[in-house]
């Protein structure tokens, strides 16, 4: 017959290697910052919006400026003009995953992520309860799309910038170059 | 290693060496036989090698003509010589008698607009007779297609050797699938208007002049209109019309992503307040069904008034209302979620409810592998008796046309298929590994129609040209063809 103290002994032993187990797991499921991440300051974050047509982009967050990208794949309007209108910024750009009744703040105007080119749109938007600026930002590669959209004091061209620094690091553009390739 | 572990291994990489020589071996090459089953090959045109979007087959007198609408040219060929002109034309719209089936005669090619792929050409057709027309001239047949995106053009091909441009409206953005009635005259113009917040919508017009347009409304989803803000509704890909007796317009809406099938009273559609305010736009819905964000609606083919063998002693609901939904695939080599085609019983049309799908078996033909793109993309619109409500014709890509039984459409059948042989004309397909191009050739069949006489026509968007066929064996007993 097993005594109690083995019983007690075996649990304890079995909840520290399943609690070592789960640590481990989640240790190497949340990814290590890179050099980049590490250099700018920017943390990678949960990607925080349900399953919708396009797979599951990244975020990161930094001071109060929070970063969502993703590719979508074939889906520019016009694969040899690329994103020309304030109208794809609206309906391609995810801003209104963060809140789709979003408002325009102004026109847009045209960006340059490395050498990808398309628009970029300030917007108001509600979120967590409390009014906030983002802009929204499309440029393309031929047919595919990268969006971001930026959340924070982007009206401030400084903190734009830096945003806009961010996405062109390789912390984004590796993954982003594989993504393109349906990796 | 033991000899037991080693005949293992063995015979795994002798599976995954056949598996691997299997999808190679579907491949196509140049000069194999085409792949097909109740389907045969009557006749074919190389198109001048141009990239086909939309057949219509028109009867014309004794004479059956086939019009192709056409994409832009492609990098390496952006403007093709006409043979007939001895000129390089940007892609048009291709005119051809197919009254002999087996020997197309091609008559004309009408430039399109420059530009290349989706960006130029003349993609979508649809031909009425001035005698139809209530205000048309009665010797005229009239021909509407697109202009590269910008703009929509009419022109007389009561003569398909010698046709002349009656009148273009120009202005827009994307022009796509149009749809247009020839008793009426009523026209819903798919693009973009100033100002809307897609570039696809639908402005509907009183064709019935076709020299005289008159501007009836602009219509789309609501959060589409100009001045709207927040969520901005998928595109419109094209309507389809019952006209005045069936009153209704299925208007389908996205490609490959979060479809919606709107049901439209065309009365209040054409008689209610036409400036295009939330609830303006709202008026005329009947009914909607949202699909999976991983589907759109590319064509929305009403089979109205269905009776279904199944439910022929119920008490009701013997017959029923059904709408056939087209997805089209978009990106080559099954980089996106399945593309296909869906049955939605509409007989309550408040309540539209999904009752089948069908696609091609991918194992059939290891068609991921075999390059560009794998699903449907549409079917054939004519209504003629000879396979309405009796047989869809699908275009699938590179696995070709597809015939299905949709008698009982709530269990779909394959009863026949049909997969061109590529030419060296065809053009290829790529995607990009490792930062380079990796490109393949294989059939792209963009469209399919039909004719009265049970011909099937299916054109190539990756330059193989206009394939006619006809159906055998069990496929041409469900049509009731001899």
């Amino acid at each position: 017959m097993i005594s109690r103290r083995t019983i007690v002994q075996t649990s304890l032993a079995g909840g520290l290697i399943a609690g070592l187990a789960g640590f481990s797991l989640v240790a190497n499921w949340w990814p290590k910052p890179d050099r980049d991440e590490e250099a700018t300051g920017w943390r990678r974050i949960a990607w925080p919006f349900p399953r919708d047509a396009f797979p599951a982009g990244r975020a990161w967050t930094r001071d109060g400026t929070e970063v969502y990208v993703r590719p979508k794949l074939g889906f520019c309007g016009n694969c040899d003009t690329g994103v020309v209108e304030d109208s794809e910024i609206d309906g391609k750009s995810d801003i209104d995953l963060l809140d789709d009744k979003f408002t325009p703040v102004r026109e847009g105007k045209r960006i340059q992520i490395t050498d990808l080119a398309g628009r970029a749109r300030l917007y108001r938007i509600k979120k967590d309860g409390r009014e906030r600026l983002a802009q929204g930002i499309a440029v393309s590669l031929n047919c595919d799309l990268i969006v971001a959209v930026v959340v924070g004091k982007v009206d401030d061209d400084a903190v734009a910038r830096a945003a806009q620094r961010f996405l062109e690091t390789n912390t984004v553009q590796v993954w982003l170059n594989a993504a393109l390739e349906g990796k | 290693m033991t000899r037991r572990w080693l005949s293992v291994c063995l015979v795994s990489m002798g599976i995954a060496g056949s598996i691997a020589n299997g999808a190679s071996a579907q491949q196509q090459k140049v000069g194999a036989a085409p792949e097909a089953s109740n389907m045969k090959l009557v006749g074919w045109s190389d198109l001048q090698a141009r990239s086909a979007y939309q057949p219509t087959i028109h009867k014309q007198g004794s004479r059956f003509i086939a019009y192709v609408g056409h994409h832009g040219g492609t990098d390496d060929v952006p403007t093709p010589v006409n043979p007939m002109t001895g000129q390089p034309e940007p892609n048009g719209t291709s005119i051809l008698d197919v009254t002999d089936a087996a020997h197309p005669k091609y008559l004309r090619h009408i430039p399109g607009a420059p530009g290349k792929y989706e960006d130029g050409g003349a993609q979508m057709v649809r031909v009425c007779d001035g005698a139809q027309l209530p205000k048309g001239d009665k010797n005229a047949v009239y021909m509407l297609r697109t202009y590269g995106g910008q703009a929509h053009e009419i022109w007389d091909v009561a003569d398909p050797s010698s046709p002349k441009l009656v009148i273009r409206l120009d202005g827009l953005r994307d022009t796509h699938k149009n749809w247009w009635e020839c008793d009426t005259g009523i026209a819903y113009l798919v693009g973009g208007a100033k100002d809307w917040r897609t570039k696809r919508m639908t402005q509907v017009y009183d064709l019935s002049d076709p020299a005289k347009p008159v501007h009836i409304r602009d219509f789309g989803l609501p959060g589409q209109e100009p001045g709207a803000t927040g969520q901005v509704p998928t595109d419109l890909h094209g309507p389809i019309s019952t006209g005045p007796q069936g009153n209704r317009v299925f208007f389908g809406y996205g490609t490959n992503k979060g479809g919606v099938i709107q049901i439209v009273d065309r009365e209040k559609l054409l008689k209610g307040p036409p400036e295009p305010t939330p609830d303006n736009l709202r008026a005329p819905e009947v009914g909607r069904l949202l699909m999976s964000a991983w589907n759109g609606a590319h064509t929305v083919f009403p089979m109205l008034q269905m009776p279904i063998a199944e439910f022929a002693n119920d008490k009701d609901g013997k017959t029923r209302d059904i709408v056939m939904i087209v997805d089209e695939a978009i990106l080559n080599e099954c980089n996106e979620p399945r593309q296909m085609i869906w049955f939605a019983d509409i007989s309550i049309e408040t309540r539209p409810t999904m009752i089948s799908s069908w696609t091609v078996p991918e194992a059939s033909g290891h068609f991921c592998q075999r390059g560009g793109r794998f699903g449907a993309h549409s079917s054939n619109e004519s209504m003629a008796p000879v396979f309405y409500k009796k047989i869809a014709l699908i275009a699938w890509f590179n696995a070709g046309v597809r015939a299905i039984d949709v008698r009982d459409p709530y269990h779909p059948k394959e009863i026949g298929h049909f997969i061109p042989a590529i030419t060296d004309k065809t053009d290829k397909r790529c995607v990009k590994v490792d930062g380079q191009d990796r490109c393949k050739t294989a059939i792209q069949t963009n469209n399919v129609e039909t004719d009265e006489r049970g011909y099937v026509y299916i054109v190539d968007r990756a330059n193989t040209g206009m394939h006619i066929l006809e159906l055998g064996g069990e496929a041409r007993q469900v049509a009731g063809l001899k």
